[in-house]
């Protein structure tokens, strides 16, 4: 029998085992209907205010997980700890807590309301509930990756004359920019996915998982499963070229 | 001129250390844990003294402590490493402009050629040996020309035909351009051949100092007596 036998069975079957679900698009539901009256504008929601979420969690993680690499180890682990209770909070638990926190009903979003910020079943609650779903991941992944860029490499730098901020710029930023991407994917998938959270916070707009599930009440399978290959082709491939990207960099 | 009084802890004892240097070749020299890298890491900015003071040229380094990137200081450690993500020609020329870059153009030529770095220049880190890297950090180090060249164990790992063809080479160039170089390393005949002037540590403290000759003849104790290998 071969060495690698065994090992390449192993990795051949989980491989099968995770695409399977894959083979789900070919199930015989019937012909599909492309009735693309919601598709547009749920794209348009999901992937614009994404995007949007994605910008706030980039310029708020990314200079919070580089100051963190200075502060003492006390300070890290207990920040550390909250980030993990917020990613590790089930998604439907953080959209029930977000209502009751920023609720019409509270102080705090009673004050939003009246400054025309409405906390419920709008773009800015849709935002609000993907930047607390996805700054924990981004923020675990950016310290990472941070971490990771030797400090030697800092202090070569600032020997030969650059100054902090030039130093970042030219040794930090590059050598973790493979790591930053990849938690950027991980934020990206989190936040384009999220479903639980958000059907409590922002039903409406709907974006591409609530049309999903809105399409599967109202029409049935034929109707949901063009809008589902549109979400995979459309979601999935940045992420994915990311995180292969950051696993075969040859330095650092 | 260089002119420091460095005091600074360390856990079995004080190093304090007096260094007078005008734009001359000085060897720091004694047995491994007497204090030599911390005097440079302490001129470099990497540390502070706990007292003393640090004058380079007109500037005043310590006290207060100046920023290391503002010290015209050239620091090749004992495993300095090379950026990884830049290329050999990159990493010599990080600390230049590209305005200072198309000055400097012939001082960039000369230091590939005499390194031998033309063949490496377009390649990555990742792909040299010891003794190319160490070449190429020693060309980083000297690109922007600092007023104070600090060199630990320079030529740590290289054998003794291309350790002493880099001496004659740091040789040359301080001599031309003058600045002022502090070596450490643990080896006697290539301080020797590099600087003609040392200062011999041991515990933190200067034990002797004068030419290499008057060390041998005299070595004021039986550690650099050892370290010198004139034991019978």
């Amino acid at each position: 029998m071969p060495k690698n036998l065994p090992r390449t069975l192993a990795l051949c079957l989980t491989a099968l085992f995770l695409l399977y679900p894959l083979w789900g698009l070919a199930s015989p539901v019937g012909p599909w209907r492309w009735d693309t009256s919601g598709l547009p504008s749920a794209l348009a929601t999901s992937f614009g205010l994404t995007g949007v979420a994605l910008a706030i969690v980039v310029a708020i993680g990314t200079p919070l997980a580089f100051s963190l690499r200075g502060a003492a180890r006390s300070t890290r682990v207990a920040f550390e700890a909250v980030v993990l209770l917020s990613v590790l909070m089930p998604p439907l638990a953080l959209g029930l807590l977000l209502a009751l926190a920023f609720g019409p009903a509270t102080a705090l979003g009673g004050l939003l309301l009246r400054l025309g910020i409405p906390t419920s079943n709008d773009s800015a609650a849709f935002v609000a509930t993907q930047v607390y779903a996805s700054l924990g991941y981004y923020l675990l992944g950016a310290r990472a990756a941070l971490e990771a860029v030797p400090r030697e490499l800092e202090q070569s730098a600032a020997l030969l004359g650059l100054a902090p901020r030039k130093v970042l710029w030219r040794i930090t930023l590059p050598l973790a920019r493979l790591g930053l991407a990849a938690a950027l994917s991980l934020a990206w998938v989190r936040a384009l996915g999220e479903f639980g959270a958000i059907m409590v916070t922002a039903y409406y707009p709907h974006g591409i998982p609530v049309q999903l599930w809105v399409d599967l009440q109202d029409q049935g399978l034929p109707a949901v499963l063009p809008l589902l290959v549109v979400f995979l082709l459309t979601a999935l491939p940045l992420p994915w070229a990311l995180r292969l990207l950051a696993g075969t960099r040859d330095y650092a | 001129m260089l002119d420091c009084r460095i005091q600074k802890a360390r856990r079995a004892y004080e190093v304090t250390v007096d260094i007078l240097a005008g734009g001359e070749r000085v060897a720091l020299f004694g047995p491994s844990g007497s204090g030599k890298s911390t005097v440079l890491s302490c001129l470099a900015g990497l540390e502070t003294p706990d007292a003393g003071h640090i004058q380079c040229g007109h500037e005043t380094w310590f006290p207060p402590p100046l920023a290391l990137h503002y010290r015209s200081v050239g620091y090749l450690r004992q495993r300095e490493p090379l950026f990884p993500h830049l290329s050999v020609a990159e990493n010599v020329q990080f600390s230049l402009d590209a305005a200072t870059r198309a000055r400097e153009r012939a001082w960039i030529t000369e230091m590939r050629e005499r390194l031998d770095l033309g063949a490496l220049w377009h390649t990555r880190p990742h792909h040299l040996s010891g003794g190319q890297a160490r070449r190429v950090a020693l060309a980083r180090t000297l690109c922007r020309r600092p007023r104070l060249v600090l060199l630990d164990e320079p030529f740590a790992g290289l054998d003794r035909p291309l350790a002493r063809a880099l001496a004659r080479i740091l040789k040359d160039w301080q001599e031309r351009l003058g600045f002022i170089l502090l070596a450490v390393d643990h080896d006697p005949l290539v301080l020797e051949g590099l600087c003609p002037r040392v200062i011999a540590m041991e515990e933190g403290r200067v034990v002797q100092q004068g030419g290499w000759a008057e060390l041998r003849q005299r070595p004021a104790t039986p550690i650099l007596r050892a370290l010198l290998d004139l034991d019978p």
